[in-house]
């Protein structure tokens, strides 16, 4: 998630002096880090900046003066702390890395990166012949980089260093292939001989180096930036609970609030405590996001599975949110026992608690009692209510059958079987194409109105997830600018659909220097290696509008598809306005101030002293022109008609349009006159 | 008795005395772990039953003790109260010594000591040479105390100088009296303990992280068995010394880091340590007061390496023993990154003496004058493990700044079969050789650095004229390569390097070039290796070099071995001398000497290997090597 990295407390500043170049570095700052700010180059062998300091190859040992006190430390681990010179080409400096570096070159004289360093620092071999030299170039030179690599990267203790002594040598537990190793590839990618060899027998790609070459890019980002942006491997995609507290987009019941006085108790550093397993949980092998996370011996205290120590897969933020602020449930217990057993009943989570949280808004609202729910409390924070509710759907029993249904037949049943406003219901019941809203409240951003509503199989955001650009970070800020992003993100996005990837490795953790882009928001460095992945695996160049084109084809063929379903046109892009907008007096009162300044400055209305429910309209007709507004832009930019059909010539462009498929849209584009 | 409290624990130790006060005497004998292996138990029980057939049980107790120290003679015991010592004894020598000795009031005269230089027996201990030029501090309670008993240890004074700590002292009065003691880490590097365990104290200030005691019990030099001995003898001193380093620093929690190969040492320290618990000597409210603190026991499996504190503390933490940098010291950031005492057994036993009698007594023993700092001498003594071709090998303990004759003649005996003494090793295997010029040296840690050695944790290995130097170079170079953790370019490959380089001139294909490599690859080692083991390794060869060059040179230049050692470069040749009795004939593995009865024998080089068995079997100095 961009724009949450987290600033490190203040270290104190120290000058070190390196071949004369004077530098301040925090406290703490390897002297090889000090080096390189200095712009001086220290040789390292067995040093990597994605793994910990090891100190074991000693290539890079420097002379340093401390206090007028001269001695020989190793660059890559020792820790400036205190103002210091440097003197990496000393005659002590150069003695000594021609010392080791002759050492090395007497047992693998032919290995690359040996050979390199001793040539340029003149080191020769020694006098006598190595009882153990390798000639190979491919060797192994005991630097450890895989090890350290299998550890802290991929969070694996695989390989590890066995013996001592001349029998030191990399290897998995006694010397047999190991059924943990996944095959991640990292400790090859970050070995620097080649002493490590990948085999890919199954996918059998045109460059395997050119793939790797990015994965391991990929994999550095995470093991490096992960902890500061995100804290998907700590605590995993829940790390945002606090984050849309704070921005005011933490789904809060049934979508009327953004934020909770109790969501402290629901936050990041609660499920710290409940995801025990130290071990990397990523949906495929070689993840290092390893953002799945599980709770191990949970007891959950009702169900059929009441008393019995279980397993949870999650909570997902998506999950706590839906299924806990979103129903009023601030219970970390609770939470975790609806995301156990509606994973055990086969029921999706944000269906399960958006559905839920419109049969509680619908009972606080005097619309469902008791005694059209059969004995349950539906009140936001009920727990035990909501539980019941999810074992009543898994037996097909009571009340549970009707939210069942979901919030689209919920609308219709409470409409006409218990006089509900149907106007009301239609305004807070969060779904549209009849599927339930995903957990981000959209109200201040028109861009992720779009993203939701517009979505082909229904609001959920992994079409486009646009609020901080939008909202925060003011990127988009017309028509036009919004209708590009609702063209490029949804197509961006489909290809990874297409592909077979995960969205999470694209842009929530980025890279370092992403933000001195034109465009950080689509991640120009990770777009590099999308393109390279596309084309070491097959063999062809691809630019990203080919990419964009690729997903726009199949984007196509997919609207036709939901119009031949009946789905396909404005009416079904259309959210409810509890996505746009407040509904209730209460809701406008919350963040009165707000609204009324959007009244004043965007619509040009006073709101002095105006009732809340004049206010409500007219905030309400604007918000609603607005959104017809963005439906005309990204038609527009889509290349289809302003009831949403892609034109002939758009499917002809993009060479979809075959017979059957323009047999679907003509009826309606003659409709519209279009044809 | 059950727990001990600040007020009771004098009235344990007097009832135990009162209890040995009952008896006429008492029989100690020696279980360290060398007199175990030469049969100690046995005497020990043989001797109970031999109490019990005479009806002398209620008169005479045995009392098994722990390493006496003068192990070239045991098994050992001594009869108290006159101090009468036995010496290499056999279960049947014991009817003789309670028939004679405890019912006939004479000792046996065949089993008292015999003096080597005078041949005159020496029938009380005290008298003895070995003991005589001792000073005990560490060793206080050794051949008294019986390591398996917690009141036998309290009787001996035990955890008195804890009762004062808790009783009238803060920690930073503990703290006070080690710093002004002067004393210096036993373990090798001889790092102030004071100033360690303050920088500890101001590290927790800084970090607000509960810290760590450990105590270092993986001796792992060849040769020496200090610590191990000292647990053996004393486990109650080492606990006592970790209580108060525990009350100095703030520490709740204490390891000891043992090797599984101490058996004896890991039994009676399991043991001493649930006795202390039981008691309340251990564990919460330690002697009734309000500090409380607990050891646990980490075994290590053997690796030299380990020894290292780094090292040390990685294997605590269950990772793989190897040394990390110590840019952070361990008192900063040790086991699980918390501020970490490291001191090793002969310290922690030290410290109930300091704490007990006062930093000044203890400042006021040794070299140098300490009073303003701690680098400025070697206060205290020192226990060393004296082995090699020594005549009295054993335990001994001396004050700091004693001279090296003084060990090695005097308390050592001299060499064995009146040889030449040659050099002494100290330090352990990464420690140097120093040679007769410098007998003379006074011992402390700063003369023997200066020498190219250092005290490491007190082995000394001494060295006769048939040893060759270039070959003791290589030993150690050869037990270090192994020992080695592999981690660091420097220590693993310079030391098959250097064992490669001492291989060749031992086999006479040096070469002045290949001398010069070996000087240049010794340097790289000591500068650039990660931890001290690297960096202290080369010293076997560059303290040879520096005192015993012409050796290396002979093997190189003239393709000879002067100490007759290196088998490539030797040849055995016997001499008129020989009477041909024809021993050697017989104990020869190739059956290469041949000769007839009283006349000459000759050897068929062809076959030989070089052995030396003949040499070394030959009662007349016939057998030769050229």
């Amino acid at each position: 998630m961009s724009g949450t990295t987290t600033s490190p407390d203040k270290v104190p500043a120290v000058e070190v002096e390196i071949d004369g170049h004077k530098v301040e570095v925090p406290e703490g700052t390897t002297l090889l880090a000090a080096a390189r700010k200095a712009g001086v180059r220290i040789p390292t062998l067995c040093s990597h900046p994605a793994v910990e300091p090891y100190g074991a190859c000693r290539v890079c040992i420097t002379e340093i003066e401390v206090r007028g006190r001269k001695r020989l430390v190793t660059a890559c681990n020792y820790p400036v702390r205190e103002p210091l010179k440097a003197f990496t080409e000393s005659d002590e400096t150069r003695q000594q890395r021609r010392g080791v570096l002759s050492l090395m070159l007497a047992r693998w004289p032919n290995v690359p990166a040996v050979r390199v360093l001793a040539e340029k620092h003149g080191a020769k071999p020694p006098a006598y012949r190595h009882p153990l030299r390798n000639e190979a170039t491919d060797a192994c030179i005991l630097c450890g980089l895989c090890v350290r690599a299998c550890s802290e990267m991929a969070w694996e203790d695989i390989i590890a260093f066995a013996g001592r002594g001349a029998g030191r040598r990399v290897m998995m537990p006694f010397g047999e292939p190991s059924e943990r190793c996944t095959g991640c590839g990292t400790c090859a990618y970050i070995c620097p001989t080649g002493a490590i060899k990948v085999h890919d027998e199954q996918n059998r790609p045109v460059d395997p180096a050119r793939i790797r070459k990015y994965g391991f890019r990929l994999t550095q980002e995470m093991t490096l930036l992960d902890d500061q942006q995100c804290q998907m491997r700590r605590v995993g995609t829940a790390h945002l609970v606090e984050i849309m507290d704070a921005y005011d987009l933490l789904p809060t019941h049934n979508y009327k609030f953004g934020k909770h006085p109790d969501t402290p108790k629901i936050a990041s550093h609660v499920w710290k405590t409940f995801v025990r397993q130290n071990v990397p949980d990523g949906c495929w092998a070689g993840c290092q996001m390893s953002c799945a996370k599980a709770v191990e011996d949970f007891v959950p205290r009702t169900g059929p599975y009441q008393g019995q120590k279980v397993l949870v897969d999650g909570p997902e933020y998506e999950t706590v949110a839906g299924c806990g602020s979103n129903i009023g449930v601030f219970d970390p217990h609770d939470i975790l026992e609806i995301n156990f057993y509606c994973d055990t009943y086969g029921i999706d989570t944000i269906s399960f608690g958006t559905a839920t949280a419109f049969a509680m808004e619908c009972f606080e609202a005097g619309i469902l009692d008791t005694e059209k729910t059969g004995g349950l409390e539906l009140r936001f924070g009920n727990g035990t209510a909501a539980l019941e509710l999810l074992h009543q759907m898994s037996r097909g029993e009571g009340f549970g059958v009707i939210v069942g249904q979901g919030v689209a037949e919920m609308k219709r049943i409470f409409a006409e079987k218990f006089g509900g406003d149907p106007a009301f219901l239609r305004d807070i019941g969060m779904e549209v194409k009849g599927l339930e809203y995903s957990e981000y409240v959209s109200k201040e951003s028109l861009a992720q109105q779009g993203g939701y509503a517009m979505a082909l199989k229904g609001p959920q955001h992994d079409e486009a997830w646009l609020i901080f650009m939008d909202m925060v970070n003011k990127q988009l800020p017309t028509f036009e600018k919004k209708a590009e992003a609702l063209h490029y993100f949804p197509m961006w996005r489909t290809w990874f659909g297409l592909m077979g990837l995960c969205k999470l490795p694209w842009n929530d953790v980025e890279p370092e220097d992403n933000a001195k882009y034109p465009e950080p928001n689509k991640v120009p460095g990770h777009v590099e290696g999308y393109i390279n992945f596309w084309a070491g695996m097959t063999g062809q160049e691809v630019t990203i509008d080919d990419i964009i084109r690729m997903s726009e084809r199949v984007y196509n063929f997919q609207r036709v598809f939901n119009l031949r379903m009946g789905k396909g046109t404005r009416e079904w892009d259309r959210g409810p306005y509890r996505a746009m907008g407040p509904v209730t007096v209460e809701e406008y009162e919350s963040r009165a101030e707000r609204y009324d300044k959007q009244l004043r400055e965007l619509v040009g209305y006073d709101p002095a002293g105006k009732s809340t429910p004049e206010k409500l309209a007219a905030l309400r007709k604007y918000r609603e022109e607005q959104y017809e507004g963005l439906l005309d832009a990204v038609y527009k930019r889509r290349g289809w008609t302003r009831n949403g059909i892609p034109t002939i010539e758009t499917l002809r462009n993009l060479g979809i349009d075959y017979p059957w498929v323009v047999e679907v849209v003509r009826p309606w584009l003659e409709k519209e006159g279009a044809a | 008795m059950t727990r001990i409290e600040l007020e009771n624990l004098e009235e344990v130790g007097r009832k135990h005395r009162e209890k040995l006060a009952r008896y006429e005497g008492l029989l100690l004998v020696c279980t360290g772990t060398g007199c175990v292996s030469a049969g100690a138990f046995s005497i020990r029980d043989e001797l109970r039953a031999l109490l019990e057939r005479h009806k002398l049980q209620k008169k005479w107790l045995v009392v098994p003790t722990g390493c006496n120290g003068f192990c070239a003679m045991g098994p050992i015991l001594v009869v108290q109260p006159a101090g009468i010592f036995y010496q290499k004894l056999g279960p049947k020598d014991l009817a003789r010594i309670v028939e004679e000795h405890l019912l006939g009031g004479k000792p046996v005269r065949s089993l008292l000591h015999k003096d080597a230089a005078s041949g005159e027996v020496v029938p009380r201990m005290a008298d003895i040479p070995f003991f005589a030029k001792q000073q005990l501090i560490a060793l206080r309670n050794k051949g008294l105390v019986d390591p398996e008993s917690i009141a036998s240890a309290i009787s001996f004074g035990t955890y008195g100088a804890l009762r004062k700590a808790l009783q009238g002292m803060k920690p930073a009065e503990v703290l006070a009296e080690v710093k002004r003691s002067g004393i210096r880490g036993r373990g090798g590097a001889g790092f102030p303990t004071g100033l360690k365990w303050e920088s500890c104290v101001e590290a927790v200030a800084r970090t607000g992280k509960p810290p760590v005691v450990v105590c270092n019990a993986d001796e792992g030099d060849p040769g020496a068995f200090m610590d191990r001995s000292i647990i053996e003898t004393d486990p109650h001193a080492v606990l006592e010394g970790m209580c108060l380093g525990a009350y100095a620093v703030g520490a709740r929690e204490g390891f000891v880091y043992i090797r599984k190969e101490y058996p004896l040492a890991l039994e009676r320290l399991e043991k001493a340590m649930a006795e202390a618990r039981k008691h309340g000597l251990l564990g919460e409210r330690i002697l009734g007061t309000h500090f409380s603190f607990d050891i646990r026991i980490h075994r290590g499996a053997g690796a030299f390496v380990c020894g290292e504190s780094t090292a040390l503390m990685a294997s605590m933490e269950g990772r793989v023993g190897e040394p990390r940098a110590k840019y952070v010291h361990n008192v900063e950031s040790g086991y699980q990154g918390r501020p970490t005492v490291l001191n090793n057994v002969e310290t922690w036993a030290n410290i109930p003496v300091i704490v007990g009698k006062g930093g000044a007594a203890f400042a006021a023993i040794g070299s140098g004058d300490v009073s303003q700092s701690p680098w400025n001498g070697s206060s205290g003594t020192k226990v060393f493990s004296l082995v090699g071709n020594i005549r009295n090998t054993g335990l001994v303990e001396v004050p700091m700044g004693i001279r090296l004759r003084e060990i090695i003649f005097d308390i050592g005996g001299g060499i064995h079969g009146g040889r030449k003494f040659k050099a002494v090793q100290t330090g352990g295997p990464s420690g140097g050789c120093i040679p007769a010029e410098l007998l003379d040296l006074e011992v402390d840690f700063d003369n023997l650095t200066k020498a190219g050695s250092m005290m490491g944790s007190g082995g000394m290995i001494v060295m006769d004229d048939r040893t060759c130097m270039v070959d003791v170079a290589k030993y150690f170079v050869d037990f270090l390569k192994d020992e080695s953790c592999g981690k660091c370019t420097p220590c693993r490959e310079g030391l098959i390097g250097v064992s490669e380089m001492l291989g060749r001139i031992t086999r006479g294909e040096g070469t002045p070039e290949l001398l010069d490599e070996l000087e240049r690859t010794c340097r790289v080692m000591a500068s650039a290796s990660l931890c001290q083991l690297g960096a202290t390794a080369p010293n076997p060869v560059l303290s040879t070099l520096r005192y015993f060059r012409d050796e290396y040179l002979a093997h190189i230049e003239k393709r000879k071995c002067p100490a007759g050692v290196c088998k490539e470069l030797i040849r055995y040749q016997i001499t008129k001398a020989c009477t041909g009795c024809g021993v050697c004939a017989r104990q020869c593995p190739q059956k290469c000497i041949t000769g007839e009865k009283k006349k000459l024998h000759v050897i068929d080089r062809k076959n030989c290997i070089r052995c030396g068995i003949c040499r070394d079997v030959c009662k007349f100095d016939a057998v030769r090597v050229s």
